[in-house]
């Protein structure tokens, strides 16, 4: 069967489990897309601020604030303060091992101009090493689904800083936790969690972790049962605030440099902070035959958040090199040279 | 019944939870067979509250209640009344 590409977003029939409707010549995300409503999104922020009123002010702090100290992250910060002055912040930077230097200054830069307060989470570098060796030597270890929103390492990643995140959010009773996804990358802007739902899926994480070949028997990686015992009343949400705002990356790149965030020389057009990320697309796609950032960008394109050539372009750009060569090394993995 | 079971299927498939063709009972782990973990799992919870219009306690965010079929359809035929 020959290749058809849907003409809405960026898939294509070569991609595992896209079909392409011939009559209609759309993927099946963009047949079934169903945009939130300008409506739609008003109440949802408006939802937010209520929330923000009623629940802030009660614990250490309001809002724990993952920031990666890419674009998105710096923005949806800055964005949050300015909304909503009266949030006390904790903005948390895991800091994996690749996390770029240009990064920390972003993100330290950030908070003192937001008046957030900075933590940088971090672990033994030779313990990060392991976790994503172990994740990049995985085959099919993760659903599905998960394999087609990320690559397994930023899948582990990812799922590491939620962990750890709501870790804090419980420590420091803090309502609220608080991801910069784009509208392409989470469409659901608000989460209510709940103290079995937390444990349900650490445990769950726990078993992914297991299926990687990682024990962690120290919780370094997974919420600490401990903590999860002393959920209070409340247990926190997550809130996407930045899927509800007008999005551009042109804006949002023009809104953090006039700031002071500096823009990084690293030579990774998916990327601006993790030097770990083109070795875990090369990974990936060696492993499964597609660009892991594929469903991503398809999602910020039918949303219209980027346009379709745009998206195209980054996902037929090479990666780079020496940063694919920088990473395996530092994990100690083989790379076939192509 | 029958009806909120396929749709919850259809959600899945189409959402690349599942290949069209797996076949998957009534009372199989949707965790333990790989379809869904913890993310996933959110967004299923999202879909099913905006798309049957129900507010789900969170004393019932459980995994009896959402890591089957059939443990989705009965909460959903208990809580849209
Ligand atoms: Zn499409």
């Amino acid at each position: 069967m020959s290749k058809l590409a849907c003409k809405k977003c960026v898939l294509n029939s070569d991609i595992p489990g896209i079909e392409i409707n011939e009559e209609s010549g759309l993927c099946h995300f963009c047949e079934t897309y169903v945009p939130l409503s300008s409506k739609e999104r008003e109440q949802y922020l408006n939802r937010i601020e209520e929330l923000f009123k009623e629940y802030s002010g009660r614990g250490n702090y309001d809002v724990i604030f993952a920031l990666s100290g890419g674009k998105d992250s710096s923005y949806t910060l800055y964005k949050l303060k300015k909304d909503y002055p009266f949030l006390k912040v904790l903005a948390v930077q895991f800091d994996n091992g690749f996390t770029s230097d240009y990064a920390v200054v972003n993100a330290k830069k950030m908070c003192e101009i937001t008046g957030c307060d900075y933590f940088k989470l971090t672990m033994e570098t030779e313990v990060l090493y392991e976790l994503f060796r172990k994740a990049a030597e995985s085959y099919d270890a993760f659903p599905k689904f998960a394999k087609y929103r990320a690559s397994d390492i930023c899948n582990i990643c990812i799922s590491v800083i939620k962990q750890k995140l709501l870790e804090q959010a419980i420590v420091q009773n803090a309502p609220f936790v608080v991801f910069a996804f784009t509208a392409g990358q989470s469409p659901n802007p608000i989460i209510n969690l709940s103290a079995n739902f937390i444990q349900w899926s650490r445990n769950l994480f726990e078993k992914q972790l297991q299926k990687i070949g990682v024990d962690d028997r120290d919780e370094q990686f997974l919420i600490k049962n401990e903590v999860i015992k002393n959920i209070g009343e409340v247990a926190p949400s997550i809130l996407h605030p930045l899927c509800l705002w007008e999005y551009s990356e042109d804006k949002v790149i023009e809104t953090v440099m006039e700031l002071g965030w500096k823009a990084p020389d690293l030579n990774d057009s998916n990327s601006t902070n993790c030097t770990l990320n083109s070795f875990a697309c090369h990974n990936h796609l060696e492993k499964y035959g597609f660009h892991p950032y594929a469903f991503d960008i398809a999602g910020l394109v039918r949303s219209g958040e980027m346009s379709r050539e745009e998206g195209l372009e980054k996902l037929h750009q090479e990666l780079s090199q020496p940063l694919i060569e920088e990473a395996a090394e530092k994990l100690e993995i083989k790379i076939n040279h192509s | 019944m029958e009806q909120i079971k396929n749709g919850i299927l259809d959600y899945l498939k189409d959402n690349s939870f599942m290949e069209r063709g797996t076949v998957l009972r009534d009372s199989d782990s949707l965790t333990q067979n790989g379809i869904i973990d913890s993310i996933g799992l959110l967004e299923l919870i999202d879909y099913i509250c905006e798309t049957y219009s129900i507010e789900i306690p969170e004393d019932m965010l459980t995994p009896e209640n959402f890591d089957s079929l059939q443990g989705i359809t009965d909460l959903i035929t208990r809580l849209a009344k």
